[in-house]
């Protein structure tokens, strides 16, 4: 089905997506950026003159999800089997190229692989939590690439004690996570559901259904963090025709994209969460969000409003979305993101009331795939990354860097 | 016509066919379901008519055949449609008004209520938002697979890859509208920021202004349009002109493994080629609120097939939608009462003409 050949369905991928952002898809204009500020131009990365010492075999180790019968779709790039499509590249530079799905547990084949690895590909969607303890391990380790948007999995301080260098592809499933958070407020309002499974159960019960099913128009709806995820999400509710578009973030955006975008900076979390039939979470997992939506926020929510997270499972606390959807404090909880991926087989957000929770999906869609896999769109950023992990003073200004940064809060 | 004869109103027996709520009836604000009688229980008997409400339509015995040969005035919903064929609408020899609390009035047999010199309205616009987000939603949940990603969870399981093989975003997809009225208009309005390509079809352009608006391209070819569409949405009534108009010769002129979203009217589509479509993957997904008949039987072919995201009837029912048909209705009803005529648009059958979308 995702073939491309005429008249079947299209892969929008890597053309729609440079055009939307403004990505030449030249090498000069690379997508792969680091975290840590300071690097604001990718093309930074080439203009660092240092010895390019870094010649020579490199042991690249990938973490991805395994996708079984699924991988015989050679556009199924950002599983194990096939290696983010990237083997035939690397190999081919004379770089050994070792892939896994086996990520948890002491004795695991990350934990046996990383020990000599050099660099080190994750994703969120079966994010390797690089610990403390595994980084201390991985003695040729210098460069850490996220296969997607969300390096929370790894110990980032840490890493920057190291000297190492984290990056990740910014941007390149901005558009699929946002149109998804979409989805997943419109399942949650119009309560769809509970409408499926009634029907897949021979069922029909009108009433069942909508006596919890509203329309988005007219209502407020608020993003926690108005960066890259936050504005696409804003940009694609605007023609709901909302009371309302409402964004918390320390940032403002200029009045001009404000006004692009219909929506209006709260400077207060909490009377903005007053405020909205829909919350939507939208910043990155970090010692300040973690654990944000906590019993004590979600009491300052409009009783029977909306939460929809697709940013992290643990800016929510779990126990307590779980009372709030049976209570009703939530009129319903919705994202593709738990405190643990893959979560357990108990986990309450799989049976709580009024969910709409899927496993980690939204930014692994086939077209996002695409535009994660390096080799798409920045082979020459990739090459960049490889030649100057290895500068000891790259590593030294990195290390300044984190504590500086924050995302947005 | 209500006859107002020296200020004293003639007392009408109103009849309401509405879906029953249970224990969800005690909100207020439900006013759709035949406990709440659409909220206007009172606003009827205080000026001395007859209300009775029902849900029980189907049959030969069933409530709503028992008043059907002395009701003066008829409210159904598509929700839980009072089907009027020519045989009842024969036996109503009373019946002159029939208020639709919704849009889509093909439950009743048109002609035969034009040919009785019947009146038939609607809500005109009513829910027409309510249908257009629930379409987008849809599509979204086909695209991006939703169902199984959903199912999975809930029981138990953790397989991206299982989700993941066959989720599409939307951007970058060619999305069309069969049918530009009312409805198709406020989808293509909120598909716009989704950045994809929009086409239209329909017999007519909706004019440059609207094209602009929606950033759609008008194709006046179906074959044309259908080999160009990644999603097709449909968004006509049921009328002799488009029943069973998406049969298994125009499904497969579909592109193969294109999404099809159906909360027109389950009638517009051929049951058996929509079900075959999905089990051989021409479709790559179908989902829709509408069914024929509805209720539908447990084991309708549709509950079961594979990739299909099917709901019962409820995306013009929400809360919100209810409160702005209740509202139509009374409207309507008032205006009948004081011989005023009903809102233009609301008309589909006066003084034996149907509107020009049943034509």
């Amino acid at each position: 089905m995702a073939s491309r050949k005429s008249g079947s369905l299209l892969l929008s991928g890597a053309k729609a997506l440079s055009k939307q952002h403004g990505f030449a898809a030249s090498a000069a204009n690379t997508r792969s950026t680091q975290i840590l500020p300071g690097f604001a131009s990718p093309c930074s990365f080439s203009r660092y003159s240092y010895s390019s010492s870094a010649e020579g075999q490199k042991k690249i180790l990938g973490v991805f999800f395994a996708a079984h019968e699924y991988a015989k779709n050679p556009e199924f790039l950002g599983c194990v089997e096939n290696a983010l499509g990237i083997r035939e590249w690397l190999e081919s530079k004379g770089h050994k190229y070792v892939v896994t799905s086996d990520k948890d547990g002491p004795n695991s084949e990350l934990d046996k692989e990383l020990a000599d690895a050099h660099i080190l590909i994750t994703t969120p969607f079966h994010p390797a939590y690089i610990t403390k303890e595994r980084l201390a391990k991985a003695k040729n380790l210098e460069l850490l690439v996220t296969a997607g948007v969300g390096s929370d999995h790894i110990d980032l301080r840490a890493a920057a004690d190291k000297g190492l260098t984290v990056s990740e592809v910014t941007g390149s499933n901005v558009t699929s996570v946002a149109e998804d958070e979409v989805l997943r407020v419109l399942t949650l309002v119009r309560n769809f559901a509970p409408g499926w499974k009634q029907v897949n159960e021979g069922g029909w019960n009108v009433a069942a259904v909508v006596h919890h099913a509203y329309d988005l128009i007219d209502r407020t709806v608020g993003t926690v963090g108005g960066g890259r995820i936050g504005q696409e999400v804003m940009q694609r509710l605007k023609g709901f025709k909302l009371k309302e578009m409402l964004y918390f973030d320390r940032h403002s955006l200029s009045a001009e994209r404000e006004k692009e975008l219909g929506c209006k900076r709260e400077e207060d979390l909490d009377t903005m969460l007053a405020k909205c039939d829909v919350v939507i979470v939208n910043t990155p997992l970090t010692d300040q969000t973690r654990g944000l939506f906590n019993k004590e926020r979600i009491a300052k929510m409009k009783k029977g409003a909306y939460l929809v997270n697709n940013a992290r499972g643990a800016i929510a606390d779990t126990m307590a979305v779980k009372e709030a959807c049976e209570s009703g404090q939530l009129g319903g909880y919705g994202g593709d993101v738990w405190n643990e991926q893959p979560a357990g087989k108990d986990h309450p957000w799989r049976y709580m009331p009024n969910n709409a929770m899927t496993p980690h999906i939204s930014g692994t869609t086939l077209d996002a795939q695409v535009t994660i896999s390096p080799q798409f769109f920045h082979l020459n950023a990739f090459a960049d990354c490889l030649r100057f992990f290895s500068s000891s003073v790259l590593g030294l200004l990195l290390h300044g860097w984190i504590f500086e940064f924050g995302f947005g809060f | 016509m209500a006859v107002v004869q020296g200020g004293e109103q003639k007392t009408m027996k109103v009849v309401g066919v509405f879906y029953k709520a249970h224990e969800y009836a005690k909100d207020p604000k439900f006013l759709g379901c035949a406990e709440n009688a659409l909220g206007l229980r009172e606003f009827l008997e205080s000026k001395g008519h007859t209300y009775i409400v029902t849900d029980d339509k189907e049959g030969d015995n069933c409530e709503l055949e028992k008043h059907i040969p002395d009701m003066d005035i008829l409210i159904t919903t598509p929700f839980h449609p009072a089907y009027m064929t020519p045989e009842r609408l024969k036996k109503a020899k009373n019946l002159k008004l029939i208020l639709t609390a919704g849009v889509g009035s093909d439950h009743i047999d048109l002609h035969t209520a034009a040919e009785k010199g019947m009146t038939v309205a609607e809500v005109s616009g009513s829910n027409v938002v309510s249908v257009a987000e629930d379409e987008l939603m849809r599509i979204l949940i086909l695209l991006r697979n939703f169902v199984p990603a959903h199912t999975q969870v809930s029981e138990g399981g953790w397989n991206v890859a299982a989700v993941a093989y066959k989720a599409f975003d939307l951007q970058g997809k060619t999305v069309g509208t069969v049918g530009s009225g009312r409805i198709g208009l406020e989808l293509l309005k909120r598909l716009k920021a989704f950045d994809c390509k929009l086409l239209y079809y329909a017999r007519h352009s909706m004019g440059e202004e609207k094209e602009k608006a929606t950033g759609a391209t008008w194709e006046s070819d179906l074959d044309k349009f259908l080999a160009a569409c990644d999603v097709v949405s449909i968004n006509l009534p049921l009328s002799d002109k488009t029943r069973g108009m998406f049969n298994k010769e125009v499904l497969n002129k579909m592109k193969k493994g294109a999404m099809l979203v159906n909360n027109a009217r389950g009638a517009i589509v051929d049951v058996d080629a929509v079900k075959e479509a999905c089990e051989s993957g021409q479709l790559g997904g179908y989902s829709g609120d509408v069914w024929y008949p509805q209720p539908p039987p447990e084991d309708h072919c549709w509950r079961y097939m594979p990739n299909q995201a099917m709901t019962p009837h409820i995306s013009g029912t929400t809360i919100d939608a209810q409160a702005r048909y209740a509202h139509g209705v009374q409207e309507m009803l008032e205006q009948y009462f004081s011989g005023k005529p009903l809102p233009e648009e609301n008309y589909i059958v006066r003084e034996g003409e149907l509107a020009g979308q049943y034509q």
